[in-house]
């Protein structure tokens, strides 16, 4: 066995060596809070706002647009809960894509708790979610849709452009969750009408717990938790200033890096697509074939089951995931598999390669040193797997 | 991966139900639904006060998350008017308890209509009397749902997912599509569609491919995913066809499956 194979980037990321040198001053000598009159406090804010100038210029938003959240899943709390409770005198319902991260879809149970009614969104088999059929489920009182840029999980990207310009003007808001597609693929504010978008720190190898909510200029959302006021009384809580200045930084870098980086992870991805599909019998990708992020490739594989698949290629010293590493949790195949068309028995049988910015062409290599035979092998104990 | 590993809120209302027992009076009304036969049996007792639920006990005989559906059920509705406790689905008590194993998903079924028949009995003036789950064994009574051969959802779909017959299979080019075994000819149209896209489901009852020798292994040697032992119970969608709740007869479970279209191809 070589040396460790890490491709299940969509779960964690490493902090980039780059980003955590720009941190670490803020820990030290360069400490303060930006609330207080002192030296130490306008230090702070002007490393505040810089960072929040570099995560505004990466989405091509304005710095006012750009609010600091401890993650994704506050980011997205305030947007979906801000957003509702704000405008509840306008309506009660709100559409949320069904091939959405759980921790939105419990959001969604939060919102019908509250007195919200939530519908959800069907994908087509690739899982990408038509507008047309967004359209259909609008009502007179719908005041919110959420469409993640691109899936996580499967890698289909979303027509967000095209659903953007047909909600703009309607009165309902759009809310985007960009985290799994930001740094790899080009999102702009400035040309696309998203009303509320989520980014995470972690996923363009900042610090993990930072996140930041974009609000569009105009948009009004209502805070979710209460205090002193910080960003704008709508997110309050001390910053967390080195983490905040990390994500800043590790903005600009993915900014400036993503064309490269995106077409250098589209061949890793292309190659390790055509050599399973080419090589392993019954083997299928999931998610489309082209509308997909440049750094996923989503398998199954018939008659076998994907834990089985992770632990063996783990004892190979290959790091991947299968179907929703938070689904696994509740041992249910993935919610997105299924609402695809998958069946519980195929959607069991997925595995996830995600690739990253320290993902070498021997990654694929060493993949397919090791995933044949251990197909091969796990079919061969399966009952539901029968050649002929 | 167990597909019957349940929620820690489901195993708290199995291990704890709340609202557990009978009710008596002048307004009070009984629901009652599944069989002992089949290995359901749920009774729900409302007390109806200015039409909302002032009170509500159950008895339950079956599975954990029969019991535990139960449980929740009555704390769904509790104090709600009759309308909004008529509204609560088999999804909203399956969701309210973080989700149940599809296998069990038929057990919540049964809980939401225990609690519709005895709304729609109060309404009714229908009098149901307790009773006991070896007088209704005694009675015979079938497993009712479980032999409808209707198919619900199949006439609200016409032109929006549901074809009685469609003849050329390029009409449904990149659809996941869902073909009722109705002999050779839904055979080979199944076989037909692998050309125009790469989701086809072929639904059998049989545990077998009921098909001339060579027809069936074509089907076997093709990307038609074959459905056995399998019913199709309903249809459903916004405005055209989303999904349909298939029956697996093997396990006596229902779950759901995502497609675009429902081929029935009547000769």
């Amino acid at each position: 066995m070589g040396e460790a194979v890490y491709l299940d980037y969509q779960s964690a990321k490493p902090v980039d060596p780059r980003v955590v040198e720009a941190m670490l001053p803020y820990f030290t000598e360069g400490f303060g809070n930006p609330a207080s009159l002192h030296m130490a406090g306008d230090r702070a804010e002007t490393a505040l706002e810089e960072a929040r100038a570099k995560v505004a210029a990466f989405i091509g938003a304005q710095p006012e647009e750009v609010l600091f959240t401890s993650g994704a899943t506050e980011s997205t709390n305030l947007a979906l809960i801000g957003y509702a409770t704000r405008n509840k005198r306008s309506g009660d319902h709100v559409i949320i894509s069904e091939v959405e991260h759980i921790s939105q879809h419990n959001i969604g149970k939060y919102l019908e708790k509250a007195g919200f009614r939530v519908s959800k969104v069907p994908p087509d088999q690739f899982g990408r979610i038509r507008a047309e059929k967004l359209r259909a489920r609008i009502v007179d009182e719908t005041i919110l849709v959420s469409v993640g840029w691109a899936s996580n999980e499967i890698g289909t990207v979303q027509p967000i452009p095209e659903i953007a310009r047909m909600l703009e003007g309607t009165g309902v808001a759009l809310h985007v969750d960009a985290v799994a597609a930001q740094g790899l693929l080009p999102i702009d504010m400035a040309s696309v009408p998203v009303s509320l978008l989520t980014l995470s720190s972690n996923d363009i190898y900042g610090p993990p717990g930072v996140g930041a909510l974009y609000v569009r200029k105009g948009v009004r959302i209502a805070p979710v938790n209460m205090g002193g006021g910080q960003e704008r009384g709508l997110r309050s809580g001390t910053e967390n200033l080195p983490g905040i200045v990390g994500m800043g930084v590790a903005a600009e870098i993915a900014g400036r890096e993503l064309s490269a980086e995106s077409a250098r992870l589209a061949a890793l991805r292309d190659r390790l697509i055509e050599s399973v599909l080419s090589t392993i019998p019954d083997s299928h990708l999931n998610g489309h074939p082209v509308e997909r992020l440049p750094n996923n490739a989503h398998f199954r594989f018939d008659g076998i089951e994907g834990e089985s698949l992770l632990l063996s290629m783990k004892d190979e010293g290959i790091s991947v995931s299968t179907g929703s590493a938070c689904s696994s949790k509740t041992l249910e195949p993935s919610h997105t598999l299924i609402s695809c068309g998958l069946l519980h028995e195929e959607a069991h049988g997925s595995l996830e390669f995600t690739f990253g910015r320290f993902s070498r062409e021997s990654d694929v290599d060493r993949v397919m040193e090791a995933l044949p035979g251990v197909v091969d092998r796990l079919r061969r104990l399966s009952p539901l797997y029968k050649t002929e | 991966m167990k597909s019957t590993q349940y929620s820690e809120k489901t195993l708290d209302h199995f291990r704890n139900p709340r609202n557990v027992g009978t009710l008596e009076g002048e307004n009070v009304a009984i629901g009652r639904v599944g069989n002992p036969v089949c290995g359901d049996l749920m009774e729900m007792y409302v007390r109806v006060v200015d039409d909302r639920i002032d009170d509500i006990k159950f008895q339950t005989f079956g599975c954990g998350s029969a019991v535990a559906t139960s449980s929740m059920t009555t704390e769904l509705v509790m104090g709600k008017t009759l309308d909004e406790a008529m509204a609560v689905t088999r999804g909203d008590v399956a969701d309210s308890l973080d989700g149940l194993p599809p296998v069990k998903m038929h057990c919540s079924n049964l809980a939401a209509d225990a609690l519709h028949d005895a709304i729609k009995n109060w309404r009714s003036g229908r009098k149901l009397t307790p009773l006991a789950a070896e007088e209704i064994a005694a009675a015979g009574v079938g497993c009712g749902a479980r032999e409808a051969t209707v198919i619900e959802g199949v006439d609200d779909y016409e032109d929006t997912g549901v074809y009685k017959r469609v003849d050329d299979p390029a009409a449904l080019a990149d659809k996941r599509v869902l073909v009722l075994d109705k002999g050779v000819a839904s055979a080979e149209f199944a076989l037909a569609l692998t050309e125009f896209t790469p989701r086809v489901v072929f639904l059998t009852e049989l545990d077998v491919l009921g098909l001339p020798e060579d027809v069936a292994g074509r089907v076997k040697r093709s990307d038609v995913k074959v459905l056995f032992q399998s019913r199709l119970l309903a249809i459903r969608g916004e405005g055209e066809v989303e999904k349909v709740l298939v029956h697996d007869i093997d396990e006596d479970s229902e779950y759901e499956l995502f497609v675009d279209a429902v081929v029935l191809q009547e000769v």
